[in-house]
């Protein structure tokens, strides 16, 4: 008998909280029904790669995966309250059956950046992915394995600004260099001020056997782009994670393709040597 | 080696075959053929040199399917198709190629698609050939012609009184073993009736050097010029036996979650819950479809993804001709560094 791959693994949601202060982003934690199911999904799980969400009645959305697999048994995500899905998900409480598919896509090619310098760079909601990255490279056994962390995380303003505590002791740790930024000056905001590719120049991390990752809004990433290769940075070693409209999250049904390549499938993270050897789709 | 089946024979044999399988063949509806159910009662429609407006894949991939069935508390069932064995008579060589290049796109070695498996293993497909092909056929430009075999378990060639068949599998050969081999004579004149066929279809276009062509003008204004003149009705990729693009929906009343068709053409096909849109207006959307079909699917799986069928040159409502924009193509410069 053939897995079926559109039949959503059943999960019940664990708990529910906001991120940002205007309510907009909401994150969840689902737990697996079977503890089989868990097992078959961490052993399959890499940092940057996501689900698909299954909300019965209302339809299914992709989001990325916001931990990593030593967190627990559990699966967290963060939606921005955008679609007839999300706005479903942002009502959903504590106990709601829900369903999940996944984990799909690619996600980071971490076997390939070890012993490497990382620099994590993240707008707004679109940093989930790097957040699980990073709680990813925290693991004993995982973090000798890299060489230095930089993080530089901006969002709007600081109310927007995701996984706060957590962020907040980043600030504290000897193992990572932290950078956050809000577009527009705040009162008692101690970090940095400007949008993130202005960041990324003013911290300037040095390419020298470095690898950048960059999520973010279209046009965040795309001058952050720049202003790495700006920095030295070749177009193998900068990163990003895309995302498109889904429906299979399995390269069948056709609609998230960037030319030849599916987002869904062959991604969501590319080089940005891959992407220039694309056509400008997206 | 070939066998003949007389055509006063072929009610009785549907008849035969429907105790243990269904049978869809082309029958008259309205104005075109249609593949509908027989039990051998029925009055074919495969004598007329036009195929079906319909191509067959809706057997195998439903305008509609239901893909599971869920209750509110989160138990979502599957709904695998179950099925008698099928046969479909009277496919024809361009539609058969193309189940077999769906084939590729859902018996795909991880994530196979069990809906689509489920009908496609169970079918068989018994084609007849184009005695007379359409001015609107172009098998023979992209790898398939009006006797083409793949996909088939058996293939007809009409000799007016008689078929020869030609078994291809051995379901083919159970099902057609019951009847004599031809005669040299006859295998001598379906060879005719095949070549001179052949012959009555004109090269539409080349397709050596079209990716190149097509990956390097990617930005080319002919784009728009094409765009121009669509409707994004939509109709060349419904009516298209290798466009498989869906969409999966709830349907909350019926407690369902389906697949339906969905289609390139459209705007809302690409539009993302921001409001951005990849593929904003129909020229990135007739880009799409084109580039699909003649570069994408042949990085996916090395063949051009149309099997010359005509349908989207038929019934194209503005009279859009696919055949048309390639040679416009043919005729640009290929970029050098594109190669």
């Amino acid at each position: 008998m053939v897995k079926n791959p559109y039949l959503p693994i059943p999960m019940h949601i664990l708990r529910t909280y906001y991120e940002s202060t205007d309510r907009s982003l909401k994150t969840l934690e689902l737990s697996f029904d079977d503890p089989e199911n868990a097992r078959a999904f961490f052993a399959a799980y890499n940092p940057g790669q996501f689900c698909v969400l299954s909300v019965f009645g209302k339809g299914e959305c992709a989001l990325g995966i916001a931990n990593a697999a030593w967190e627990g048994d559990f699966v967290r995500f963060t939606a921005q309250k955008m679609g007839s899905v999300t706005q479903t998900l942002h009502e959903m409480k504590a106990g709601d059956p829900i369903g999940m598919r996944g984990p799909l896509g690619n996600g980071f090619p971490l076997e390939d950046w070890k012993h490497r310098n990382l620099v994590i760079i993240g707008g707004g909601c679109a940093f989930s992915t790097l957040y699980a990255l990073t709680k990813h490279l925290f693991h004993p056994a995982v973090r000798n394995d890299y060489g230095e962390l930089k993080v530089i995380y901006g969002t709007r303003n600081s109310g927007l600004c995701m996984y706060k505590q957590d962020i907040q002791s980043w600030h504290h740790r000897d193992d990572l260099e932290m950078h956050q930024a809000v577009d527009v000056p705040e009162e008692g905001w101690d970090h940095h001020v400007g949008y993130v590719p202005n960041v990324v120049k003013e911290v300037a991390p040095s390419p020298d056997n470095a690898v950048a990752i960059v999520c973010g809004p279209p046009i965040m990433t795309k001058f952050t782009l720049s202003a790495l290769t700006g920095l030295g940075f070749a177009p193998e070693a900068i990163f990003t994670s895309l995302e498109k409209r889904m429906k299979c999250g399995i390269g069948k049904c056709g609609r998230c393709n960037i030319g030849p390549k599916y987002i869904c499938k062959d991604g969501p993270v590319f080089s940005l040597a891959e992407l220039n050897a694309l056509p400008n789709d997206i | 080696m070939s066998q003949i089946l007389p055509k006063k024979n072929l009610k009785q044999l549907l008849s035969n075959w429907a105790a243990s399988y269904e049978i869809y063949a082309p029958q008259q509806l309205e104005k075109f053929a249609h593949f509908m159910p027989t039990n051998g009662s029925e009055l074919l429609y495969i004598d007329e040199q036009h195929n079906t407006r319909f191509p067959p894949k809706a057997l195998f991939l439903p305008q509609s399917e239901t893909l599971m069935k869920y209750t509110r508390f989160g138990a979502a069932q599957e709904t695998i198709p179950e099925s008698k064995p099928r046969i479909v008579f009277g496919i024809r060589p361009c539609d058969a190629k193309a189940v077999d290049l769906l084939n590729l796109m859902f018996l795909t070695e991880k994530d196979s698609d069990p809906y689509y498996q489920a009908r496609r293993k169970k079918t068989a497909l018994i084609g007849i050939g184009c005695n007379i092909p359409c001015p609107s056929c172009f098998c023979t430009t992209v790898e398939s012609g009006p006797f083409g075999r793949q996909g088939m378990d058996a293939l007809l060639t009409d000799l007016e009184d008689i078929y020869l068949v030609r078994t291809l599998t051995q379901t083919g050969k159970t099902l057609f073993a019951e009847y004599p081999e031809a005669t040299e004579a006859q295998e001598a004149e379906a060879k005719a009736v095949q070549q001179r066929s052949l012959k009555l279809i004109d090269p539409a276009f080349e397709t050596k050097g079209l990716k190149a062509k097509l990956d390097s003008n990617f930005e080319n204004a002919l784009w728009q010029k094409f765009a121009d003149s669509c409707l994004g009705c939509g109709i060349c990729t419904f009516l298209c036996p290798t466009c498989f693009c869906f969409d999966i929906a709830d349907e909350a009343q019926r407690k369902e979650r389906v697949r339906n068709w969905d289609t390139c053409m459209f705007r809302t096909y690409s539009l993302e819950a921001s409001q951005h849109n990849p593929r904003p207006t129909r020229r990135e959307r007739t880009r799409q479809r084109v580039m699909h079909k003649f570069s994408y699917w042949l990085d996916h799986v090395n063949k051009i993804g149309c099997t010359g069928c005509g349908r989207c040159v038929r019934y194209c409502p503005v009279g859009l001709d696919i055949r048309a924009m390639l040679r416009e193509f043919n005729q640009l410069e290929a970029e050098v560094a594109n190669g």
